[in-house]
């Protein structure tokens, strides 16, 4: 009976949790397109994560694409099919890699912060300070997190697709021993318009996909220090998982 | 501006914290509403300022349902500063987000009022002492003049000299700027200090209520427990 009791429980939480978050996205969007939109705080925002988030994104795609050229060479030279690495370099990255591993880097880096931010002005007061001054939360802090990272992420997503192809170049033509011109050839010959913007709309969809969790969370935290780090750790997963599950079901549409 | 609370209750899951609760707030009088920690003060505040919504009662703004925002300020308990912006963009938030770049006089008056230096205008929140955060609050509190502005705990976590200090100055903005304050407090002395009128909550209901100048001399026993336990902490300071 204990059980039955917990499961029931842990399904209702479940149903409440999933109706609070369709209502905070209905939220989001109703405000998104009412006055008053604080453009200068868009803009500083979208300028303040890009640039904080560049170096760790180039890090992330020069490395996998010069893993991803070693573990290619391994598996394709015991077939001679070496020949192909570019072309796998190229669409691993614009397909799956980019959008994925930039997204949950950007959900560790970014949401993370978001959650915490937000949490910490909840436990603050900040939130109902807000209210005292006649400005709504929606527009002054959710509008700009969720279009600046739903706009940023493809950018984000292009530079990790050119910086990847880049390492894999490097490893394959200084380490493996490819030809450099017909490297690169391959590469773009192989590259079709409709990797690149599968790869874009992912970004995009992950990009909206964290900031609404993580304003999400830090929103409804709990009260005290305990409340904000929950609430920071419940986005970075909860997005994570996310960005998971909605890679498959992206993935199936452009299939 | 009167405020007229009827019957208002509020509950947090099985916990009552308001039980129909009803009192007038007299336009112009600065009214304390005083109680122990706990006791549903906060609530009370945040619900006349439509912060949170009651489970049942209403709160009337003059003879109107729905509060004028831009006429109220309100001062937190912890000052609710926000630690990304100056200052100055602080005190001049409602100008500062919709772009108004002309507020530094008005921010300067303002800091004057409540007597902070010019020299902190671009300081974060987090460069400045306590005192000087519970001012620049309260200037943020004023920079729109309002009608009514509501104080949650303006003297918590302050020393007693700069208690003092803030407790006259807001005194004397409240009777500059004609103002009609509620301020929620456990400082006795605030009260007296402050305050016209007071109501007493316990248990999540009006005890009592009556002048500040007469609040020593109304016997209610839950008051006089609440007045005694003051005291005897102040003697075992």
């Amino acid at each position: 009976m204990d059980y039955i009791e917990k499961i029931g429980k842990i399904f209702f939480y479940l149903i409440f949790s999933i109706g609070k978050i369709i209502h905070f996205i209905f939220f989001f969007f109703k405000y998104s397109f009412k006055p008053k939109f604080y453009l200068k705080n868009n803009l500083k925002y979208f300028v303040d994560i890009f640039i904080s988030s560049i170096p760790i994104i180039a890090l992330t795609g020069f490395f996998s694409g010069m893993v991803l050229a070693l573990q290619s060479y391994t598996g394709f030279s015991r077939f001679s099919a070496e020949s192909a690495i570019p072309n796998i370099v190229v669409l691993t990255l614009t397909r799956e890699l980019g959008p994925v591993l930039t997204a949950l880097m950007i959900s560790a880096r970014v949401g993370s912060s978001i959650a915490a931010e937000i949490a910490t002005m909840r436990v603050t007061e900040q939130i109902d300070a807000l209210k005292t001054l006649n400005t709504n939360f929606y527009n002054y802090l959710v509008t700009p997190r969720v279009l600046s990272l739903t706009l940023a992420l493809p950018i984000f997503v292009t530079l990790v697709d050119f910086i990847g192809v880049m390492g894999g170049y490097i490893v394959s033509v200084f380490r493996l021993g490819f030809n450099e011109n017909i490297y690169l050839m391959n590469t773009l010959n192989f590259l079709s318009f409709t990797d690149y913007f599968s790869g874009i709309v992912k970004a995009s969809i992950f990009g909206f996909i964290i900031a609404i969790v993580s304003c999400y969370n830090g929103l409804y935290s709990g009260k005290g220090s305990f409340g904000v780090g929950t609430a920071t750790t419940n986005a970075v997963v909860t997005s994570s998982i996310l960005i998971l599950i909605f890679n498959y079901i992206l993935t199936e549409l452009f299939f | 501006m009167n405020i007229e609370i009827k019957n208002l209750s509020k509950s947090f899951g099985e916990v009552s914290v308001l039980k129909n609760i009803s009192m007038n707030i007299k336009n112009n009088k600065s009214t304390i509403i005083l109680g122990k920690s706990g006791c549903g003060k906060s609530v009370l505040l945040k619900i006349i300022y439509q912060l949170i919504n009651c489970d049942d009662g209403e709160v009337l703004y003059g003879k109107k349902k729905e509060i004028d925002i831009d006429t109220f300020g309100m001062l937190f308990q912890y000052g609710a500063l926000f630690d990304s912006l100056t200052v100055a963009q602080n005190i001049a938030f409602i100008d500062h987000i919709n772009g108004i770049t002309s507020y530094k006089n008005k921010v300067l008056l303002s800091m004057k009022d409540v007597g902070l230096d010019s020299i902190n205008y671009d300081k974060f929140p987090s460069e400045i002492s306590g005192g000087m955060k519970k001012r620049v609050a309260l200037a943020r509190a004023i920079y729109k003049n309002p009608k009514v502005i509501f104080l949650d705990e303006p003297t918590t976590g302050l020393d007693p000299i700069n208690s003092d200090m803030i407790n006259e100055l807001i005194l004397r903005i409240i009777k500059k700027k004609k103002m009609t304050a509620i301020t929620i407090t456990h400082d006795i002395q605030s009260a007296l200090k402050t305050g016209d009128e007071f109501f007493f909550i316990n248990d999540g209901i009006v005890e009592c209520h009556g002048n500040c100048n007469e609040m020593l001399k109304i016997k209610n026993l839950k008051l006089d427990e609440f007045l005694a336990g003051v005291k005897k902490l102040q003697k075992t300071r």
